[in-house]
């Protein structure tokens, strides 16, 4: 791992200027810290068979939040994984009866004509839509800056709806429309956003993401068929999103500008894709060893026994081959998090300008705490947005 | 609005004991001076902005080099910021709870331990408790119910193997006469529903609500009537134990649980796929090995070996072979036949059709294409 911090130490000396200070954003965090904290939470999430996921999800929110320098001023994330638990078995409790509710009604459906349930299956949509909106807000009330708390007000069912609308157009248009798409419900998102007594809004246009990205709409087609185009084709896609949401996010008069270059994020899929392949590579030579070790332990040849189906039905490979897919499983979680969360985070962060940031330096504190019940129905469905 | 001349991470001497502070009802930065007399005094200039009890102070998320507090019983986001060392050491210091709320190496003990005592008791509730509410449950379930998911699984399943229910008079005169005998000494009553699909996979399988079909397929591989009747007795045998719609709410309640269990770890659909296979088909080869038995019993009572269907077993699917039999949804076949043979007893009834009669069963498709041509794995 190359220890890459940004932005780059700056020696202790005189101070070269007293105000402004020259980067309106700044990351504090060290790789190296975030990486451990990331194996940590890999290993815990394996001995907890997974419960672990509310604490780490957690430590990696307040590790990103806390040094994010806006202004100087560091963020601070205040939500706690036992949030997030019981938003989770709170969604989990809504949830198993709508599912039970789902079955008995497929099953209504399904006697008058086979396979006549599948339509339901956009009403999990929706749920899932409104789970993206309660989880954004839960995020929101968690995140505080200069001892003033985000909110958010507006309806996560309005917002459901909005968005399915929008979601059947998108079948309609072949995808053609996600540009106007995402405006219109970023704006519903941003409208009913605040930090204090400052009102969010959204200035970004459909047109702009469409002008922007119109030539990933025709690569999409191609990078299908010939998929070492796909990482490029998705990179640029994510980069020119980043950009344009950033560059169209308002709080009163503070505005948010971003310059990143399409090819931002490039490197940053390329490296998740170089480990991916190393990971499995190694996967394939620890499968190749455990055969030949449980071959010679069986007592027949080596040969003999790969050409038999014993190798498929031989308990002590299959115990093996299980241990050492989890330990990958778990390695590509950890290098997903590295580069996915952490070095996109920084790299879009320091794309990030801020003018007018004076207006946000005497906010009147607003708004409540909301809570995790859009978190756990989000993890309960799996679904995901930001 | 004041500005503070120096911005925070550049530190030129400040003045002794100087920090930021935010009072949490604004967001003004003021640079504040700390006192420390029985509390923590928090001045601008000469105004006291705030007092807190060294008891109450407790760390808050900070970047590095900067030691950030907070006092909840105060203001739940009041924020003091330190950057200088000394100052910094001194306030840890004196506040002996400062770190009450972080969740430190005993806050993880709790999580692995609760964590992990949720999974034994869901492998316990898949293992142990699943089966036995499915037993009771299933019971309990309506016939009607039960019959509107058999008409349910009818249709899809005709769609999905684009079969048709074969029609041959004569052929359904002898499957008819066939089926009645099995269910009569099987103790069923007559809202059985049974038929032969034209589909070239030798299968037979029996559906909730009182339904078993038979695949053509399976017809073209049977050599007398012993044989099939062997299988329809197995299905039957489902029905009579209401096995799918025990297995309906054993393997969804276990499908979800183990779901439940794993969460969103990357790649867990392998593992959640993984085990839901091995708890689900150690139950099916509990109910399969169940019917048998049944199909054993009939057949005795019909005064019918039982050897033969088990002959038919082998002859579809061939030796399986020993090994690894725990992922499998039925016993093995040689274990079938084994079992049927050694509880085999010589014919001591009547012939349950015909030659004649077979000949009609074998041909109850005809007059479609002959599909018996292709063969799969087979699900009795």
């Amino acid at each position: 791992m190359n220890e890459m911090s940004w932005p780059p130490q700056v020696p202790p000396g005189p101070p070269p200027m007293p105000v402004p200070p020259p980067m309106p954003v700044a990351f504090s965090g060290s790789r190296g810290e975030f990486f451990d904290l990331a194996k940590r939470g890999a290993a815990l999430e394996l001995v907890t068979l997974g419960f672990y996921r509310f604490w780490l999800l957690t430590d990696i929110r307040r590790h990103l939040w806390s040094n994010t320098l806006v202004d100087g001023d560091a963020a601070e994330y205040t939500g706690r994984g036992k949030e997030l638990l019981i938003g989770f078995l709170v969604a989990l409790a809504i949830l198993v009866p709508i599912y039970l509710g789902y079955f008995l009604i497929g099953i209504e459906a399904e006697h008058y004509q086979a396979f006549a349930s599948i339509p339901l299956v956009a009403f999990f949509y929706l749920f899932g839509q409104f789970a993206i909106f309660r989880a954004r807000r839960y995020r929101m009330t968690r995140t505080v800056w200069r001892g003033v708390r985000f909110w958010m007000t507006g309806s996560g069912w309005i917002y459901a709806l909005q968005a399915s609308l929008w979601g059947l157009l998108m079948i309609l248009t072949l995808g053609l429309i996600l540009p106007w798409r995402a405006a219109a419900l970023e704006r519903y998102k941003m409208r009913h956003s605040h930090y204090g007594d400052l009102q969010g809004s959204f200035e970004g246009r459909g047109w702009e993401f469409f002008k922007r990205g119109w030539w990933l709409w025709l690569l999409t087609p191609i990078a299908i068929y010939i998929s070492p185009i796909a990482p490029f084709v998705y990179a640029g896609y994510k980069a020119i999103e980043w950009r344009w949401w950033l560059s169209g996010i308002r709080f009163g008069g503070v505005r948010l500008e971003s310059s990143l270059p399409k090819s931002a994020l490039i490197g940053l899929y390329w490296k998740v894709i170089g480990w991916m392949a190393l990971l499995g590579l190694v996967f394939a030579v620890y499968m190749g060893l455990c055969a030949v070790l449980v071959a010679s332990m069986s007592g027949e040849g080596l040969t003999e026994f790969f050409k038999t189906p014993e190798l498929m039905r031989s308990i002590p490979l299959l115990v093996l081959a299980g241990l050492g897919y989890l330990v990958m499983a778990l390695a590509m979680n950890v290098v997903m998090r590295v580069y996915l969360t952490r070095d996109l985070w920084v790299t879009v962060l320091g794309s990030v300008n801020i003018i007018g940031i004076e207006a946000a330096a005497n906010v009147a504190a607003r708004g409540d705490l909301a809570n995790a019940l859009g978190e756990g129905f989000a993890d309960g469905l799996d679904v995901g947005g930001f | 609005m004041t500005m503070d001349s120096d911005a925070p991470e550049i530190s030129k001497t400040p003045p002794a004991n100087a920090a930021t502070y935010f009072d949490g009802a604004s967001s003004r930065r003021r640079a504040v001076t700390l006192h420390f007399a029985d509390r923590l005094e928090i001045s601008d200039h000469e105004q006291t902005l705030a007092a807190w009890d060294y008891a109450d102070i407790r760390r808050a998320d900070s970047p590095s080099g900067m030691l950030r507090l907070g006092c909840p019983t105060a203001s739940a986001l009041a924020r003091l910021e330190v950057r200088d060392g000394a100052l910094a050491a001194e306030l840890v210091s004196r506040c002996a709870r400062l770190d009450e709320n972080t969740p430190g190496r005993r806050g993880v003990a709790v999580i692995v331990g609760w964590s992990l005592a949720a999974a034994v008791s869901i492998v316990a509730v898949v293992l142990f408790g699943l089966p036995l509410i499915a037993d009771r449950l299933a019971v309990l379930v309506p016939e009607a119910f039960e019959r509107r998911l058999g008409d349910v699984a009818d249709s899809q399943i005709k769609t999905m193997f684009d079969a048709k229910a074969c029609d041959d008079p004569a052929g359904q005169r002898a499957f008819v006469k066939l089926v009645t005998a099995i269910r009569e000494s099987a103790g069923l009553d007559t809202s059985v529903q049974s038929g032969v699909l034209s589909s070239p996979i030798p299968n037979a399988f029996a559906l909730p609500g009182g339904r078993v079909y038979l695949f053509n397929g399976l017809l073209a591989k049977a050599d007398n009537a012993d044989e099939i009747a062997g299988v329809l007795a197995h299905e039957l045998g489902h029905l009579k134990h209401r096995d799918s719609m025990r297995g309906l709410i054993r393997d969804g309640s276990t499908s979800f649980l183990i779901g439940l269990l794993f969460g969103d770890i990357t790649g867990s659909s392998a593992l959640i796929f993984g085990s839901r296979t091995l708890v689900t088909s150690s139950h099916s080869r509990e109910a399969e090995t169940n019917a048998d038995g049944f199909a054993i019993d009939v057949m005795h009572r019909l005064g019918r070996p039982a050897k033969p269907t088990g002959e038919l077993l082998l002859r579809v699917t061939g030796k399986e072979g020993k090994g690894l039999s725990i992922i499998s949804t039925h016993p093995l076949s040689e274990d079938r036949l084994a079992r049927m043979s050694r509880e085999d007893r010589s014919a001591s009834g009547p012939p349950l059709l015909t030659s004649e009669e077979w000949r009609s069963l074998k041909s109850i498709c005809d007059g479609k294409p002959d599909p018996a041509k292709k063969s799969g794995p087979v699900k009795i």
